[in-house]
C-alpha cells in the first residue's frame, strides 16, 4: 500500500511539475509583446511553420498544383513558392477583405458576366528564369483543370474559352454569368502558376517534388507530408521582398506537440489550433500570438429530407427547437465565437447575423413535437476532430432533455464519404459555405438537389442558389442569398450554428498578414502572405 | 488461499522448496503471502470501485452531461473530480472507463490464454508437421508490424468494444503460444510426463490432464502482466482516432482524449493514468508473487 | 501484448532428428540457411495479410486523396491514373512481380520510387530504434542485477516503482510529459525536427534523445522486470546456484557468472520479439516529435490507402522481425553450445 501511495504522488508531481513548466515564462525568442505596436519590418531570418498533419501538414501528392489532390490545403505552401495571380487581402482586424491582383496587375469582368480578362505584370520570371507570360498561365490553366482535385475551380468554361490575347493578356469566357470568378481563384488551384519550362525538363514526377513558380520562396528540399525547406528567391518581382531568408513548413501530429513545439521554441508559428483549451490558455499566458481568424464557414447540423424521420418536417423542427448553439458557444467554446443563422459567417460575404423566421431554441415546443411524433431516434455522425466531436456531445445532450433518443458517432473522412454516398445517413454535423457562397465548396455542396452530399430536395432552392451565383450585381445576389437562407428556415432545412474558425499561434516577434492580423479564412485556414511575413531581429 | 498454494504437481523441483523452508521459515511464508495477499486486494478494490461505486455513490451518467457545467475544477459540489470538457463528471467516466478496460484487458488477455494456449501446447506437444503449419502462421503474426494490423482492422469494422478486443488479440494469441509452446517443450522431457507416456495415457488425457495444469499458472501469470500492456495499447488505438468510440469513456481513450490538450488541462490525463498506474501496479505484483511461488521458490 | 516472456533457456531434446541432418556439415550454416528459407513463407504470409488487410479499410487512395467534396467522375479518373480499376489480385501480383526483382514500385499517390522514399526515411527510425533499444538494454542489465541482489532490498522496491510506472504510462503521454520538462520547461533539449547527422553528431543526438526516451524507457522497465524476477528465479531455485554457493562462490559472482549468463537467454528472446513491437512503437512517436521516419510515413500511406508504400513499410518491419528472431537464434547457439541447432 506504501509503494502505491509513493507512486502516485511521484506520477503526480510529475505532472504537476509539467504543468507549471506549460504556463511558466521560459518561451522561446521573448522580444517584443503580443499587441504591442508592430515597428517596420525587418529583413532576414529564418521561420519555422507547424501545420497538422491531419491537414495542412498532408501533401502526400506533391506540390504541383496540377497533380496535387490536396491543393486546397495546401494554400500556404502554394503561396509561398507560387505567389498567386491573385490575393485575399483584409484590414488588420479581418474587415473589408476583398480580392487583389497579385502576379495579375488587372482584371475585367464584362458587363453580363460571362467574361473575364487577365492583365499580367510585366516582367515577372519564374525562378528558373524563364517568363511568367499568359502562355504560361494558360497552360498551367489547361493542366489544372485536368486535375482530379476539389481544388480545381468550377468554371462554367465555354468551348476554348481560354484566350491568350496578347503576352501579357489572357481571356476567360463562360456558358453563364459568373460573377464569383474573381472570389475562385485564391481558393483553387489555378491561382498558382509553375514554369511550364522546368515541368518539361524535369518530367512530371520530379517536378511535383521541387516545384518551380515565380513565388517569394524557391525549394530546396521537400521530404512530402513531412518537411518543405524553402529558401528566399532573390528575384522574386516585388522589390524588398520577402522579407525572411528562409520558411521551413514541418507537418506535425496535432496541436498539443505543435504548441509545445512552438513553446520551446523550435518553431514560430502554428496556423489552424483548434483545440480551445490550449488556444484559452495560449490567449491567458501571452507567451505567443494568438490570432482567431473571422470565420466564413459555420456548423450546420444536415438533416436528410430523403428518408425517415426528417422525411417529416415536424421531426426537423424539433430539431431546431432541441438545439441551443448559444450554449454550446458559452459552454464549450468561451464564447469565443459568433453563432449563425445562416450559411454566412461574420468573416464573409453577404454575413447577416439574423435571418428572418429563424426557429430558434425553444425547449418546450421540441417536446411537444417529439410527443407528437410519437418519439424521434436520430442518428447524428461527424468527422472526428476536436471540435466536431464536442459539439456532437453537446448536442446529444440537448437533444436528449427534448426526449430525442440519439447516437452520435464520428468517422474518418473516408467514413463520412461512405455515409453520404450510402445515402442512409439521418443527421450529419458538417461545415457549410465559403467566404463566397458561390466560390470552392459553396453552400450548393451542402444544399442542392442531387449532390451526394446534400440532404434537400428543393428546385426553388437550388433556383435561388443558381441565380445568386451568376448574378453580377453584389446587392441583388446578396439579397437572392437572403432569401436561400429564410427558404431553408422555413423549411427546416439544416440548423446553423458555430461560425468556427481556426486560431494562428505565433511566437512574439512574428508579423505578416493572415498570420498576426485577421484574413477571412479561405477553405478553412486563413491565406497567409508569405512575402510580408518577416521577424523581429 | 488455495488459489496460491503451490500443489505439488505444480513444484517442478521440490528440493528447492525444502530448501527455502529451512532458510525462510516462518516470517518469510507469511511476507510472501502478504505479497499475494494486498495486490489481490488492490485488485479486488479497483473492481468494486468500478463495478459497483456507480451505484453505490450514486454518481452522475459518464455521459451525456451539460455544456454549462463543462471545466469544473475538482471538488466541485457534486464532482468530487470535477467535469470535463463535455459537462461528465470525471469521477464517473473513470469508473465507467475502468469497467471498459478491464473487460478489454481480460477478455483480450483470456482469448490469448485459451486460443493461444492451446495452440502452443498443441503445437509443442504434437510436433512434426502440426508445430511446423502453426508456428508459421503465428511467425507471420509476429513478424507483421502489429500496429499495423490492429489500425486495419479497427478501421475496416469501425471502432467498438468488441472489434478492439479482436484487433487485440491478434497481439496476444500469439505470444501466448509462444509461451504455452516452449513450457510444453519443457515439460516433455520432465520425468513424471514420461512415466504418464509409459503408463499408456491418451494423448488428449496427456494434454488436459498433465500439461494444462503445469502449464497455466505461468500462462495465467504471464497474462497478469499483460493486463496494463492490453489497456495501454487500447488507448494508443484511440490516439489514432479508434479504440472504443466516444463519447464512451475507457481509461485509453480518456488519456488518449485528454492528452489533446495536455498543456491546458493535465488533470485529464493524470486521473485515468493514476487508475492504470494502480491496477497495472496490482497485476504486475500479484503476477510476480504467484509465478514465485508457482515456479517453487 | 507488446513482447512475450519466454522461460529461460529453450533448451529442446527433440527426439526426432531425421538422420539426414545429422549428416550436414556446419550446423550454423545449416541454421542460418534453414531459417533464411523459412523465411520466404513468412514474408510471403505478411504481403498477403498486407494486402488483404488493406483491402478491409474503407475508400480507397483516390477517394481518400480527393476528400469528401470530390464527384465521383473525378474519383473514378484518379482511380484510372492510379491503376486502381485493376482487380486486387492482379495489382498484388503486379506489385510481388516487382518486389521479387527488388523493384518495390512507385507510390500510388507521389509516384516517388519506394526506394527513394525509403533511403531517405529508413536512417531516421533505424536511428531512433537503436537508440531506445541500446540505451535500454545497457540500463536495464545493471538496474535487474542490483535489484536480484537483494529481492525485496531498496534497489529492488525502487527498481520496482520505476518500472510499475513506466509500464503503466503510456507512451505517447511520456512523450509529450519529456518535451514538457525538457524542451519546454527546461530548455535543454529541442521538441520536435530532425537534424541529419552530417550537420554533426551533436546536433542529430540532441533531436533524438527524447523521441529514443519515449520508447527506450517503456522498454527498459519491460527489460529490467523481466530480468529481475528471471534472476531471482535462478538464484532461488537452480542447483547450481546451490552447489556455487556451497563452493563458496561470492553472491555477486554467482549472480553475475551464473544466474545471469543463464537468464540472457530469456531476455534475448523477448528482446527479438519485442523488435517488431519497437517499430510499431515509432509510429505514434515519429508524429509527436515530427521526425520524417519509416513510422510516419506509414501511418500517412495507410491513411491515403497507398498500399505500396505500407506493403514496403511493413516489408521492412517483418524483415527486421525475422532477422532478429535469427539473430536470437544464433546468439542462443553461441552462448550455449548445448542446443541443437535448428530446434526451435
Amino acid at each position: 500500500m506504501k509503494q502505491r501511495t509513493i507512486l502516485s504522488l511521484l506520477t503526480a508531481a510529475a505532472l504537476a511539475l509539467s504543468a507549471c513548466g506549460g504556463g511558466g515564462d521560459s518561451g522561446g525568442s521573448a522580444s517584443g509583446g503580443t499587441g504591442g505596436p508592430v515597428g517596420e519590418p525587418q529583413q532576414g531570418g529564418e521561420l519555422t511553420v507547424l501545420e497538422d498533419a491531419a491537414f495542412a501538414g498532408s501533401w502526400p501528392a506533391g506540390l504541383d498544383p496540377a497533380t496535387n489532390t490536396t491543393g486546397g490545403s495546401n494554400i500556404a505552401m502554394n503561396q509561398a513558392i507560387f505567389g498567386g495571380l491573385f490575393l485575399l487581402r483584409a484590414d488588420d482586424d479581418g474587415s473589408n477583405a476583398r480580392v487583389e491582383g497579385h502576379q495579375a496587375e488587372s482584371y475585367e469582368m464584362s458587363e453580363d458576366g460571362t467574361s473575364f480578362t487577365i492583365k499580367l505584370r510585366d516582367g515577372i520570371e519564374f525562378s528558373d528564369g524563364t517568363p511568367l507570360d499568359a502562355e504560361a498561365v494558360r497552360a498551367n490553366w489547361e493542366r489544372a483543370l485536368a486535375n482530379a482535385c476539389t481544388c480545381k475551380p468550377n468554371w462554367p468554361l465555354a468551348e476554348n474559352g481560354i484566350q491568350v490575347v496578347d503576352p501579357l493578356t489572357i481571356s476567360l469566357t463562360f456558358t453563364r454569368p459568373f460573377p464569383a470568378i474573381l472570389a475562385s481563384f485564391p481558393t483553387s488551384n489555378v491561382n498558382w502558376i509553375a514554369s511550364p519550362t522546368a515541368l518539361q525538363q524535369m518530367g512530371e514526377d520530379a517536378f511535383k517534388i521541387k516545384p518551380v513558380g515565380a513565388g517569394p520562396f524557391t525549394v530546396v528540399d521537400n521530404q512530402l507530408s513531412s518537411v518543405l525547406e524553402l529558401e528566399k528567391n532573390p528575384n522574386y518581382f516585388k522589390e524588398g521582398l520577402p522579407y525572411l531568408d528562409e520558411l521551413t513548413f514541418q507537418s506535425i501530429g496535432g496541436d498539443q506537440p505543435a504548441y509545445q513545439a512552438l513553446q520551446a521554441g523550435q518553431a514560430q508559428a502554428y496556423e489552424g489550433l483548434n483545440t480551445t483549451p490550449l488556444l484559452e490558455q495560449a490567449q491567458a499566458n501571452g507567451q505567443m500570438q494568438v490570432t482567431i481568424q473571422p470565420a466564413t464557414s459555420p456548423y450546420v447540423v444536415q438533416l436528410n429530407t430523403e428518408i425517415a424521420p426528417f422525411n417529416d418536417p415536424r421531426a426537423r423542427e424539433a430539431i431546431y427547437r432541441a438545439t441551443d448553439f448559444d450554449a454550446i458557444n458559452e459552454g464549450i467554446f468561451g464564447g469565443n465565437y459568433e453563432v449563425s443563422q445562416g450559411f454566412t459567417a461574420p468573416g464573409g460575404k453577404f454575413y447577416h447575423a439574423e435571418v428572418e423566421g429563424y426557429p430558434e431554441y425553444d425547449l418546450d415546443r421540441a417536446k411537444e413535437l417529439v410527443q407528437e411524433l410519437g418519439g424521434l431516434t436520430v442518428n447524428l455522425g461527424t468527422i472526428s476532430n476536436y471540435v466536431a466531436t464536442q459539439i456532437n456531445t453537446a448536442l446529444q445532450t440537448q437533444w436528449q432533455e427534448a426526449g430525442i433518443d440519439v447516437t452520435i458517432e464520428d468517422s474518418q473522412l473516408s467514413g463520412v464519404i461512405q455515409k453520404f454516398t450510402g445515402g442512409q445517413w439521418q443527421a450529419m454535423l458538417q461545415t457549410a459555405g465559403a467566404w463566397d457562397p458561390a466560390a470552392g465548396v459553396g453552400v450548393g455542396f451542402r444544399f442542392n438537389s442531387g449532390v451526394p452530399y446534400s440532404g434537400v430536395n428543393d428546385p426553388a432552392l437550388d433556383q435561388l442558389l443558381a441565380d445568386a451565383s451568376s448574378t453580377v450585381d453584389e446587392a441583388q445576389r446578396d439579397d437572392l442569398y437572403q432569401q436561400a437562407a429564410e427558404l431553408i428556415a422555413q423549411n427546416f432545412y439544416a440548423p446553423f450554428g458555430l461560425a468556427f474558425a481556426p486560431a494562428n499561434l505565433a511566437a512574439a516577434g512574428v508579423h505578416g498578414p493572415g498570420l498576426t492580423t485577421k484574413i477571412p479564412p479561405l477553405l478553412v485556414n486563413t491565406g497567409v502572405i508569405w512575402d510580408e511575413v518577416w521577424r523581429e531581429q | 488461499m488455495a488459489v496460491v498454494e503451490p500443489a505439488p504437481s505444480f513444484s517442478l523441483s521440490p528440493e528447492v522448496d525444502e530448501a527455502e523452508a529451512r532458510a525462510g521459515g516462518r516470517g518469510r511464508r507469511w511476507r510472501s503471502q502478504l505479497g499475494t495477499w494486498i495486490p489481490a486486494g488492490m485488485i479486488a478494490f479497483v473492481l468494486v470501485a468500478c463495478f459497483l461505486g456507480p451505484t453505490l455513490l450514486s454518481l452522475p451518467s459518464p455521459v451525456g452531461g451539460s455544456v454549462l457545467e463543462s471545466n469544473q475544477p475538482a471538488f466541485s459540489p457534486g464532482h468530487v473530480l470535477g467535469t470535463d470538457p463535455n459537462g461528465n463528471d470525471i469521477l464517473s467516466r473513470l469508473l465507467h472507463g475502468g469497467q471498459s478496460s478491464l473487460w478489454i484487458a481480460l477478455a483480450v488477455n483470456l482469448l490469448g490464454l485459451v486460443v493461444g494456449g492451446t495452440l502452443g501446447a498443441l503445437s509443442g506437444y504434437v510436433g512434426g508437421w502440426v508445430d511446423t503449419a502453426i508456428m508459421r502462421v503465428l511467425d507471420v503474426l509476429i513478424a507483421f508490424p502489429s500496429l499495423v494490423l490492429t489500425l486495419a482492422v479497427a478501421q475496416a469494422l469501425g471502432p467498438s468494444m468488441t472489434n478492439t478486443i479482436f484487433a487485440l488479440a491478434f497481439f496476444s494469441i500469439p505470444a501466448f503460444a509462444r509461451l504455452a509452446r516452449s513450457a510444453v517443450l519443457r515439460l516433455r522431457e520432465m520425468p513424471f510426463m514420461a512415466a504418464a507416456q509409459l503408463a499408456g495415457t491418451s494423448p488428449s488425457r496427456m494434454l488436459f490432464k498433465h500439461l494444462a495444469p503445469n502449464i497455466a499458472p505461468q500462462l495465467i501469470t504471464f497474462g497478469m502482466l499483460g493486463m496494463g500492456i492490453v489497456i495501454i495499447i487500447e488507448g494508443a488505438l484511440s490516439f489514432l482516432g479508434l479504440g472504443i468510440p466516444d463519447p464512451a469513456p475507457s481509461w485509453g481513450n480518456m488519456v488518449a482524449t485528454g492528452q489533446l490538450s495536455l498543456s491546458a488541462t493535465p488533470m485529464l490525463v493524470v486521473w485515468p493514468s493514476l487508475a492504470l498506474l494502480v491496477t497495472v501496479l496490482a497485476f504486475n505484483l500479484l503476477g510476480e508473487n504467484l509465478r514465485a511461488r508457482w515456479s517453487g521458490r | 501484448m507488446t513482447a512475450t516472456a519466454t522461460p529461460r533457456v529453450p533448451v529442446s531434446r527433440d527426439p526426432r532428428v531425421s538422420p539426414l541432418s545429422r549428416l550436414t556439415a556446419s550446423p550454423v550454416l545449416r541454421l542460418v540457411v534453414k531459417r533464411l528459407l523459412m523465411a520466404i513463407p513468412i514474408m510471403l504470409g505478411v504481403t498477403v495479410l498486407t494486402f488483404w488487410v488493406l483491402s478491409l479499410i474503407p475508400g480507397n487512395a483516390a477517394q481518400q486523396l480527393l476528400g469528401p467534396e470530390a464527384t465521383p467522375e473525378d474519383i473514378a479518373l484518379l482511380e484510372q491514373q492510379l491503376g486502381l480499376d485493376k482487380p486486387g489480385v492482379v495489382r498484388y501480383f503486379d506489385w510481388l512481380q516487382g518486389a521479387v526483382t527488388g523493384d518495390l514500385g512507385n507510390s500510388l499517390v507521389s509516384r516517388q520510387p519506394v526506394s527513394e522514399i525509403l533511403s531517405a526515411r529508413l536512417p531516421v527510425t533505424a536511428e531512433l530504434v537503436f537508440l531506445a533499444f541500446v540505451v535500454s538494454l545497457v540500463l536495464a542489465v545493471p538496474v535487474a542485477l542490483l535489484a536480484a541482489h537483494k529481492p525485496g532490498g531498496v534497489m529492488d522496491r525502487i527498481s520496482m516503482m520505476i518500472s510499475t510506472l513506466g509500464l503503466s504510462v503510456a507512451n505517447y503521454v511520456l512523450a509529450l510529459l519529456l518535451v514538457l520538462v525538457f524542451a519546454v520547461s527546461l530548455g535543454w533539449l529541442p521538441a520536435i525536427g530532425y537534424t541529419p547527422l552530417e550537420d554533426g553528431l551533436w546536433a542529430n543526438l540532441r533531436g533524438m534523445i527524447l523521441p529514443s526516451a519515449a520508447i527506450g524507457f517503456p522498454l527498459f522497465c519491460y527489460y529490467t522486470r523481466f530480468l529481475r524476477g528471471d534472476l531471482v528465479d535462478q538464484m532461488q531455485q537452480e542447483e547450481y546456484v546451490t552447489t556455487a554457493r556451497a563452493k563458496g562462490v561470492g553472491s555477486w559472482a554467482v549472480l553475475i557468472k551464473h544466474a545471469f549468463r543463464n537468464s540472457s537467454f530469456g531476455l534475448i528472446t523477448i528482446v527479438g520479439l519485442n523488435l517488431g513491437a519497437l517499430i510499431g512503437g515509432t509510429v505514434i512517436i515519429e508524429q509527436i516529435f515530427a521526425l520524417p521516419g519509416i513510422g510516419q510515413m506509414l501511418l500517412q500511406a495507410i491513411n491515403t490507402r497507398d498500399f505500396v508504400v505500407v506493403q514496403a513499410a511493413v516489408v521492412i518491419f517483418a524483415l527486421v522481425a525475422v532477422v532478429a528472431n535469427l539473430v536470437v537464434d544464433l546468439l542462443y547457439a553461441v552462448l550455449d553450445p548445448r542446443i541443437r541447432y535448428g530446434s526451435r
